[in-house]
């Protein structure tokens, strides 16, 4: 089975490249808007993707992939099984920072709060960030597009400081606290 | 102008709205420039339609004239009520030489013959079109212009298209229909939609359909939104076979307006879970329904942008495929059955 891995690929010169996993298609093309159109002194390629494997043909003109962020919409039930199938063709090593989730309208309804929780419970035991988006306004999807863009230039290792991915990670990635095991 | 002349024309211009009204009136050509005038279209309905009713009166308008003032209006404004369509089969040999004079003759000679007080209106519209307005009646009473029928034929093709038909009139409509036709019988067609044109598009093939090859060429014509040369789609080539997939089954383009598709399950319960249902000798008599403000248009959408998935089924395909909408699906296979079951009315 063809797993995507981080590093089987030459990284271009200032160029990071993010890929956007999202099952409905509707916030990943403005986001990718945003991050192309926001300005930044790196250049970003975003490839846009409804889940994984990604196809076969693309992978000589794919570039290195530096982040790979899985949009989960909480409230459909398939968004959050299509990305759950999804992680098992991610290998192992891209869990070192470098994949991270992003999940949107979490604040409507009762049944978006237990599946709030089954995503920190996966993001957790996959040791990955999880970021909270408002996609129904410019101002939101550009808010996330610039949250997205700082992780990314951590795990492009772009960053001016020596930060790593994998130090990132430990800080941001997602805890489940004991209440919320109980449940 | 009697009673009941007077109440056909308040109903008549009662249900005219306002905005048809004014042209209406001015191409009907029966109230004078003088009375047009007089007319002031702002006031509340019950006043116009008094106003017309008393303007009529002083011209001694007849019954003829204002059955022409409703059917003008059906035809400029097709799509209300419910319609439904039947199709001729066993055409004969000299079907295709029926001319409109002949078809209008032989039509009102059988209905006459048949139905002692009938009333019937036939029309050309300048798209091939012929309207035909019936009002019935029977042995005992004058034709109830109240309720009239509404019939729509493209000459030389083989639908029918017909509103508000009565169960008890419709053998003598069909058996009018088949003789002035030269066909050999009428069946059902199990489409029926409130927009004519919409079903006049679909069974007249008047929508921009795609027929597969092995070019798909549609995929060039389509008009992507110009994206940013730095973002990449992955699945595009699946994107692009879904659409042609679509468009293949639904057309491309406007579509037809239709606004329900219903499936009426005659099959045996298969489910694993319920021990009840399962291993019964009876059907497990269900009715799925589809509804949408334009129900190809959903379709295509849902099989477009992968909600639905894989190859489009039969069972939705054959809304176009067949032009019907009312499907019965017997345990024979998972092939649509076309057995005609008693029509809904």
């Amino acid at each position: 089975m063809a797993l995507l891995t981080p590093f089987s690929k030459v990284p271009e010169l200032n160029t990071a490249t993010v890929l956007l996993v999202e099952n409905e298609e509707e916030l990943q093309s403005k986001l990718a808007n945003a991050l192309v159109q926001y300005k930044k002194d790196f250049n970003v390629n975003v490839r846009l993707a409804r889940k994984l494997p990604l196809p076969v043909e693309n992978k000589e003109t794919r570039p290195r992939i530096d982040l790979i962020v899985f949009v989960v919409n909480l409230l459909s039930e398939r968004s959050l099984q299509s990305v759950e199938s999804s992680l098992a063709h991610l290998h192992s090593d891209c869990f070192l920072g470098k994949v991270c989730f992003l999940v949107t309208d979490a604040r409507c309804g009762s049944h978006t709060q237990e599946r709030l929780v089954s995503v920190r419970k996966l993001a957790a035991s996959h040791q990955c960030p999880v970021l909270c988006a408002e996609h129904r306004t410019v101002d939101g999807v550009n808010a996330a597009a610039v949250r997205l863009l700082n992780i990314l230039k951590v795990s492009a290792g772009m960053s001016p400081i020596a930060t790593t991915a994998l130090y990132l990670s430990s800080l941001t990635r997602c805890s489940v606290t004991s209440d919320l095991e109980e449940d | 102008m009697d009673a009941q002349v007077r109440s056909v024309l308040r109903r008549v211009i009662r249900r005219i709205p306002n905005k048809n009204i004014e042209n209406l009136l001015k191409k009907w050509n029966c109230l004078s420039t003088d009375q047009l005038c007089a007319l002031d279209y702002t006031r509340p309905k019950w006043m116009i339609v008094e106003l017309v009713a008393s303007f009529c009166e002083d011209n001694s308008l007849n019954l003829k004239q204002i059955t022409n003032l409703e059917m003008m209006y059906h035809i400029e404004n097709p799509d209300q009520g419910v319609w439904h369509a039947c199709q001729l089969t066993e055409a004969q040999d000299d079907a295709v030489c029926v001319d409109l004079t002949q078809f209008k003759e032989q039509f009102k000679a059988h209905l006459h013959g048949v139905v002692r007080h009938i009333s019937i209106k036939m029309k050309k519209h300048e798209d091939e079109a012929i309207w035909i307005r019936i009002a019935w009646g029977d042995n005992f009473s004058k034709p109830n212009h109240l309720k009239p029928t509404y019939v729509v034929h493209h000459l030389h093709t083989s639908y029918v298209f017909i509103s508000n038909l009565m169960a008890k009139h419709k053998i003598f409509l069909c058996q009018a229909l088949v003789m002035a036709t030269k066909h050999g019988s009428i069946k059902d067609g199990h489409l029926s939609t409130r927009s004519l044109t919409g079903m006049r598009e679909l069974l007249l093939r008047r929508y921009q359909q795609v027929f597969p090859n092995a070019h798909s060429s549609i995929l060039q014509e389509r008009n992507t939104l110009p994206s940013h040369p730095c973002i990449g789609k992955e699945h595009s080539g699946h994107e692009d076979m879904r659409h042609q997939m679509s468009c293949e089954a639904f057309g491309h383009g406007p579509t037809p307006k239709l606004e329900t598709a219903v499936y009426r399950l005659e099959t045996r319960y298969r489910g694993n879970d319920n021990q009840t249902l399962s291993d019964r000798e009876e059907f497990f008599r269900g009715v799925v329904r589809f509804s949408s403000s334009s129900l190809l248009d959903s379709l295509r959408h849902c099989v477009a942008s992968g909600m639905a998935e894989g190859p489009v089924t039969p069972l939705l395909s054959a809304i176009t495929q067949r032009g019907r909408n009312y499907f019965v699906i017997t345990d024979k296979g998972p092939s649509v059955s076309s057995q005609a079951s008693a029509q809904r009315a």
